[in-house]
């Protein structure tokens, strides 16, 4: 049932540790969000588990311990992330961004061409500009870009840093909705860090409470928010 | 006229080794963002060894090939040896580590062939005596408009041309150049996508001096001989060449070689007086600065763009 499994999860940067001892769970067919401040260990977390920088403890995917595994062999099991700052290749083209997300596939052009035609259904303003280099993009189609590419590996599990960062209102609600839909339709995964916590907690089905590199704690989105001191201090209303 | 279109294919075989040349650096400095300062001299050693296969009987043909084959795990083996360990620690010592691989190729090849003359400049070092690849008799020519265009020439022209459209192919319809353009672009989110990236660098550095190694076998052909000094000038003109063309762009790299190729003959033919053979460098660097000046990243090189 669970597809991801963090246990004591340690990491940091040189001699600064982030992130003192996370457990966390992503069952299949969820939607988990982190929520916390500024700092609190998000990136890190989102970080550490895709396999980007060196990282303690026990990182369980899909069944199999991924902790001394290395981000270009864990996207192969079926885990993508979309990482802070979006992360497409802005000298490719659309098109080409989405043929590198397919790179690990081996199911043949015509089935990665067709998933290309699926995703530029689903992100239209991406179909206008798929001859466009992607440094050319708003920041909006940028992210849309990014999960695009993230969803073109066929993931299991999709990963996502704080894909609300410099996006209209009305941008993150479009984008949410599809992540939404995504989860219902096609029984996707989504790990999702954010910091809009209203919008979050709406399609969360768990949510885990970041302070300070250590979870402080977790729940339904409604049970957050039916606890006053957690509402007041974290949720804002 | 005839004097123009002897001036023209010189020029432009000239020119195709530079860009040969220039290719490799292009490809690496994509990969990587390092001016790769030793790509003249990895030529220059796996032209001493298409000359030592020759020596051995092995038909030219296929001595290139095995040289190409030299070039490439030359290439590879510097990466992740030199190049890799030192770029962790610090990107700019890279440069002089390539620096470093420059001064070590050419005295491994004074002391295998060259008689351990003065380094990089040629000076007393023994001439050693190069297979041509193409027919390069002086009866070998052919009668354009009443110029006579050596046979050798258009070779090397017809080689530069399918070796850039063979990259061209390989950069836009490949998976491997599909990583080579992702590598370059980002190479974070490349891990992210499952490119092995240093896979990708090893590969890149080894194609670059497989084509550079072409460069020099060709131009060794041209010179008829091979010598310590022979690349150490086409580096400068090839470096000339990716500047001029853009350091990111393949396209550039062609265009710029082709493009300093026949300024410099252009110009030592006509303006003689002013100019000469001496001289033809200085006009080839003077076209360069005027065009940087117009577009600082080179005619074809790419300033970043990027929306935030």
């Amino acid at each position: 049932m669970s597809l991801l499994r963090v246990q004591g999860l340690t990491a940091g940067y040189g001699p600064v540790t982030v992130l003192h001892g996370i457990d966390l769970e992503v069952n299949e067919g969820e939607i988990v969000v982190m929520l916390g401040a500024n700092g609190a260990g998000k990136t890190t977390t989102m970080r550490a588990i895709s396999g980007t920088i060196a990282r303690q403890g026990t990182i369980e995917f899909d069944g199999r311990n991924i902790q001394k595994v290395g981000p270009e062999v864990i996207v192969r099991g079926g885990m993508a992330q979309v990482p802070q700052g979006r992360g497409t290749f802005p000298e490719l083209t659309v098109e080409d961004n989405l043929h590198a997300g397919a790179y690990v596939r081996r199911d043949g052009s015509g089935n990665v061409a067709a998933d290309i035609q699926k995703w530029l259904g689903v992100f239209p303003r991406l179909a206008e500009r798929r001859h466009q280099r992607a440094g050319s993009l708003s920041g909006g189609e940028q992210q849309m870009l990014a999960i695009a590419r993230a969803l073109m590996s066929r993931p299991k599990l999709l990963m996502c840093d704080e894909p609300s960062l410099g996006l209209a209102p009305l941008i993150t609600q479009e984008l949410f909705r599809i992540l939404e839909r995504l989860n219902q339709d096609d029984g996707l995964s989504v790990l999702l860090v954010e910091q809009n916590a209203n919008l979050a907690m709406h399609i969360a089905t768990r949510v885990y409470l970041l302070e300070t590199g250590r979870i402080v704690a977790t729940g339904t989105g409604a049970e957050l928010s039916a606890d006053d001191a957690i509402r007041k201090a974290y949720l804002g209303f | 006229m005839e004097l123009f279109l002897q001036r023209l294919v010189d020029g432009l075989s000239e020119g195709s080794v530079y860009a040969l040349i220039a290719l490799g650096l292009v490809i690496i400095y994509r990969g990587t963002g390092h001016l790769n300062f030793s790509q003249g001299e990895m030529a220059l050693f796996c032209a001493y060894a298409v000359y030592q296969f020759g020596e051995w009987g092995i038909p030219i043909g296929i001595a290139v090939i095995l040289g190409m084959g030299v070039g490439f795990v030359l290439g590879a083996t510097a990466e992740v040896v030199l190049v890799r360990p030192i770029a962790k620690k610090s990107p700019f010592a890279v440069f002089i580590v390539t620096i470093g691989l420059f001064q070590l190729l050419n005295w491994l090849d004074g002391s295998i062939w060259g008689g351990q003359q003065l380094p990089n400049t040629g000076v007393g070092s023994k001439q050693l005596q190069f297979p041509s690849l193409f027919p390069n008799k002086p009866e070998d020519f052919v009668t354009v408009f009443g110029a006579d265009i050596k046979i050798q020439s258009l070779g090397v022209i017809v080689l530069e041309l399918v070796i850039s459209a063979l990259l061209f192919l390989v950069f836009n319809h490949t998976r491997l150049g599909l990583a080579m353009r992702a590598v370059a672009s980002n190479a974070e989110s490349s891990k992210l996508v499952g490119i092995r990236t240093s896979t990708v660098l090893m590969a890149s550095w080894g194609i670059a001096a497989a084509i550079g190694a072409l460069g020099g076998v060709v131009f060794a052909g041209i010179n008829t001989n091979v010598n310590l000094g022979l690349m150490f000038t086409v580096f400068i003109y090839a470096s000339a060449a990716a500047t001029l063309g853009g350091f990111d762009s393949p396209v550039g790299a062609v265009v710029g070689g082709l493009s300093i190729g026949v300024i410099q003959n252009m110009a030592a033919g006509y303006v003689e007086e002013w100019v000469g053979q001496e001289m033809k460098v200085g006009v080839a660097l003077l076209v360069i600065v005027a065009v940087l000046l117009v577009k600082p990243s080179g005619l074809f090189g790419t300033a970043k763009v990027e929306r935030v």
